[in-house]
């Protein structure tokens, strides 16, 4: 009992602390949300640069703590002024969600940068403070505890007297409540803007730094974690409701110190995810909101750019077709065969994506999470069971459907922004599961040895066979999707997607519909995962990210929504671009964040056009 | 009032605006002398609205210009135009609702660096408006409608401005505080501001104003003194009736 009490209150700090951090990363968020109604994804990329920036300041100049933090600060800053300029600004009068996905494609390219500087690798973070904890009423306390408990205060009693008290603060505050209305009181709201980001980006630096020598590590993978913790205390509080983030941030770092305490470290970052899921469906206004919002402008819209798609005459197609079956054979060389299988199987996912996003109107980046599912489905039929992997490729599809589906299902009453959040979660969720349930999985392990793909006995093992087989399903893909968006059906995904609440008026059951889009897009996902398990023979829960799951979305921007040959194009562009020029493979996440801010700013239609 | 004499302070010239494919305004002219009181007097989507947004700077007209003391302003942004002098009541008032009648008040002065004049008019604006005084630290959107025209007006007065833009600050109103409000405006007017007000109650309007003019389906059908609108037939037949 003694012993209980005392972890738990040694637990209770431990979440407190973190959750300070989350704080941090929350109230930027909630911030930004506030003032730009955008939901920020390079918020931990930024997180991120704080961090390593505090590691230079301490690891390579030797600067003292507090000199650190002024370099934090001011660095961090001025990174936000220039994603709010470079990124966002121009994108001012876009439909709400082309500024989210810049926000994305922002975060690729700062990630990927952090890489390039500074590696792969994790770097040992030197802890400057006195390595001594306190003991105080039976509760053990580091001097770092201390330091982030104090800065967290200082900060917020800063940011408070800031918005309460100053000029700036306060054309802040009238900006979120009512931006027409504070532009008519003479408040330059663009000017607004930028120093949110550099206020919410300041906050973002001070808490990588301090998560930085908290867990005494920098690395680049923190960056998504750190959006996504931020997400889900944001969520938690009430978007935009800065208080609420706070409150939002320490309870989600509780309720991750209690449970770690319970089930294991490994479950760490599942709580986020699931606590983010949940609220958005069952509270999405928040915890601590009595009554619904004062109604922010709903973010509603896809990122359909109204336009005409590209008119492809059959002949091109077939010629297009024939081409890629006679590839092998006019260049059979297997770095190409490779690269342009892997376009292929790549391209399924992105028809799946065009079929939810393009045609039915339900922004997804979780179609790596589909991937992930068919790929086990069929590794699992196939080595425990001793299916054969022609009959277990299938099984794989549908078990990822409904699979797939029924994980989404509670999401469907979100909308365009919210969605793809939800989506997003979901498809880490399926890979946070995958780590954990080591009893059908193999956890961290990861299951190796899968047979290669193989058809009534023939194995493909040459590249060409593999390349043959993706290939051909990618075609037979398109074709019954072609049916699919011509059909009936196609035109009431259709509706869906212009105006939910007019079809709805018309009698279209939007669960069904949904049901139904989610459906052949987990399906099809989960086909092309499976197969791709199989290809590489080895599969883990980092095998299928989000980051796969945002590279389709990618592909289908750049091809342009809902056209199905454009989504190909997009496949291949995107995984051949950065083959084709050799130099360019080791900066692929910038190639393909670099594409997406491109693409979303001077040609939201994409290559081919919105069908 | 105050002459005829020399140019307008305000000029709308030529105006065509639209939203996308949607036009809203047809060749629009009009124009507000210092001092005066004008109506813009319309039925629902005529374009009244827009017309103060193209005042504004908040919409962007496709063609024509927007001319303040003699001055283009077509095509500058709010902010700016705002500091030349041009005060806005919005329709619905747009109150911070987050933020106490104080902070509301002082918005309305943001654009103004004179602290000891600011201090002034916010000292006038609380004799003028007892009951915003007993309200100032209460927030806005817990002010009632009526109480949030007055903070409304009050911001809007707390700018200084040399040309207020009122959008229908009558609305939604009990028949009270549409006789005090009215009389608000004709006092502020009295003080020497010049009021552009856009009204759906085309009788009420016309007993304060000066002058009028009828926007139809974006085009201006009719204009005159208030006095003599008040009296054609055919205003009587298509917004006197039906109003009173
Ligand atoms: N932001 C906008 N986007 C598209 N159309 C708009 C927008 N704002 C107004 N409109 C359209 O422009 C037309 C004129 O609108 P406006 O608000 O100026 O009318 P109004 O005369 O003020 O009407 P009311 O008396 O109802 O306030 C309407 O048909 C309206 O639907
Ligand atoms: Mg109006």
């Amino acid at each position: 009992m003694e012993s209980f009490l005392r972890t738990f209150s040694d637990q209770t700090i431990n979440g407190l602390v973190i959750g300070n951090i989350y704080a941090f990363i929350a109230v930027g968020l909630a911030l930004i949300f506030g003032v730009g109604n955008l939901i920020n994804f390079a918020h931990g990329s930024v997180f991120m640069v704080g961090a390593y920036v505090g590691w230079v300041c301490m690891t390579w100049w030797n600067l003292p703590l507090a000199v650190a933090f002024v370099v934090v600060t001011l660095v961090c800053a001025l990174v936000g002024v220039a994603i709010e300029r470079f990124a966002l600004y121009p994108l001012r009068g876009a439909p709400p969600i082309a500024p989210l996905l810049a926000t994305i494609g922002v975060s690729f390219m700062i990630d990927q940068a952090v890489q390039l500087l500074f590696s792969r690798n994790p770097h040992a973070f030197p802890n400057p403070l006195i390595e001594h904890r306190f003991q105080v009423g039976g509760v053990t306390v580091g001097a770092i505890d201390l330091l982030i408990a104090g800065v967290g205060v200082a900060a917020a009693l800063t940011l408070y007297s800031f918005l309460r008290f100053t000029r700036w603060g306060w054309a802040l505050r009238a900006t979120a409540q009512d931006r027409e209305a504070a532009l008519q009181m003479g408040v330059n709201v663009n000017a607004v803007n930028r120093m949110t980001f550099a206020i919410a980006a300041a906050l973002g630096g001070i808490a990588g730094l301090l998560v930085g020598m908290y867990f005494n590590t920098v690395y680049p993978t923190m960056s998504f974690q750190a959006t996504f913790k931020g997400f889900a205390a944001v969520v938690l509080g009430g978007l935009g409701n800065v208080p609420g983030a706070v409150l939002g941030g320490l309870l989600l770092g509780l309720i991750e110190s209690y449970g770690v305490a319970i089930f294991g470290a490994t479950y760490r970052n599942l709580f986020a995810f699931i606590i983010l899921i949940a609220v958005l469906v069952w509270r999405p206004n928040g915890l601590f909101s009595l009554k619904p919002r004062v109604t922010q402008e709903p973010l509603t819209g896809t990122f359909i750019a109204k336009g005409r798609p590209v008119p492809t005459p059959k002949w091109l197609i077939a010629t297009l077709i024939g081409v890629a079956f006679v590839v092998p054979i006019l260049a059979p060389n297997p770095y190409l065969l490779q690269i342009l299988t892997n376009a292929w199987l790549l391209g399924m996912v992105a028809l799946s994506v065009t079929l939810v996003t393009g045609t039915a109107g339900q922004t997804s980046l979780g179609q790596a999470g589909f991937m992930a599912i068919g790929a086990y489905a069929s590794a699992l039929l196939v080595l425990r069971l001793g299916w054969p992997f022609e009959l277990s490729m299938i099984a794989a599809a549908f078990i990822s459907a409904i699979l797939g589906t029924l994980l989404v299902f509670p999401a469907f009453r979100l909308r365009a922004a919210y969605i793809a959040i939800a989506t997003l979660a979901i498809g880490e969720i399926v890979n946070q599961v995958i780590l954990n349930w080591e009893g059908l999985t193999q956890g961290a392990m990861g299951i190796a040895g899968l047979p290669p793909p193989s058809l009534l006995g023939w194995q493909m093992i040459r590249p060409h066979e593999i390349y043959y087989f993706s290939l051909a399903l990618l075609c037979l893909a398109a074709l019954v999707q072609w049916r699919l968006v011509r059909s009936p059906l196609g035109r009431t995904w259709r509706s869906l997607r212009e105006d939910e609440v007019a079809a709805q008026a018309f009698g279209v059951n939007l669960n069904r519909y949904k049901t139904l889009a989610f459906g052949v897009a987990a399906w099809l996902a989960g086909l092309s995962g499976a197969v791709t398990g199989h290809m590489y023979t080895y599969i883990s829960h980092e095998t299928f990210t989000n980051t796969t799951s945002i590279l389709a979305l990618t592909m289908v921007i750049l091809g342009g929504m809902g056209n199905l040959l454009g989504a190909i194009v997009g496949a291949v562009v995107l995984t051949a671009l950065p083959e084709v020029f050799r130099g360019l493979a080791d900066y692929r996440y910038l190639v393909y964040g670099l594409t997406l801010l491109l693409v979303i700013r001077f040609r939201p239609q994409g290559l081919l056009g919105t069908d | 009032m105050s002459a005829s004499n020399g140019q307008p302070l305000l000029q709308l010239k030529n105006i065509d605006t639209a939203y996308g494919p949607i036009q809203v305004h047809f060749d629009l002219n009009l124009h507000v002398h210092a001092g005066e009181i004008v109506c813009l007097l319309g039925g629902n989507a005529s374009g009244k609205s827009t017309t103060m947004k193209v005042i504004l700077g908040l919409v962007r007209p496709l063609r024509g210009s927007v001319l303040f003391d003699g001055r283009a302003i077509t095509g500058l942004p709010t902010p700016q135009i705002v500091r030349l002098g041009i005060g806005s009541v919005p329709e619905a008032r747009r109150i911070f609702a987050q933020m106490t009648v104080r902070e509301n008040l002082l918005m309305g002065a943001y654009h103004r660096k004179d602290r000891r004049a600011i201090a002034e008019d916010y000292e006038r604006m609380l004799t003028l408006f007892p009951r915003l005084k007993e309200r100032l630290h209460q927030r806005g959107g817990t002010l009632s409608g009526g109480e949030q025209q007055m903070l409304a007006i009050a911001r809007a007065l707390m700018g200084r401005p040399r040309l207020i833009c009122m959008d229908e600050p009558t609305m939604g109103l009990s028949p009270l505080y549409v006789d005090r409000v009215l009389g608000l405006i004709q006092q502020i007017n009295a003080h020497g501001y010049t009021i552009f007000m856009v009204e759906q109650n085309a009788h009420l309007a016309l007993q304060i104003a000066h002058r009028g003019y009828v926007l139809q389906n974006g085009r201006i059908v009719m204009e005159g003194n208030a006095q003599a609108l008040l009296n054609d037939p055919e205003i009587q037949d298509a917004y006197l009736g039906e109003k009173q």
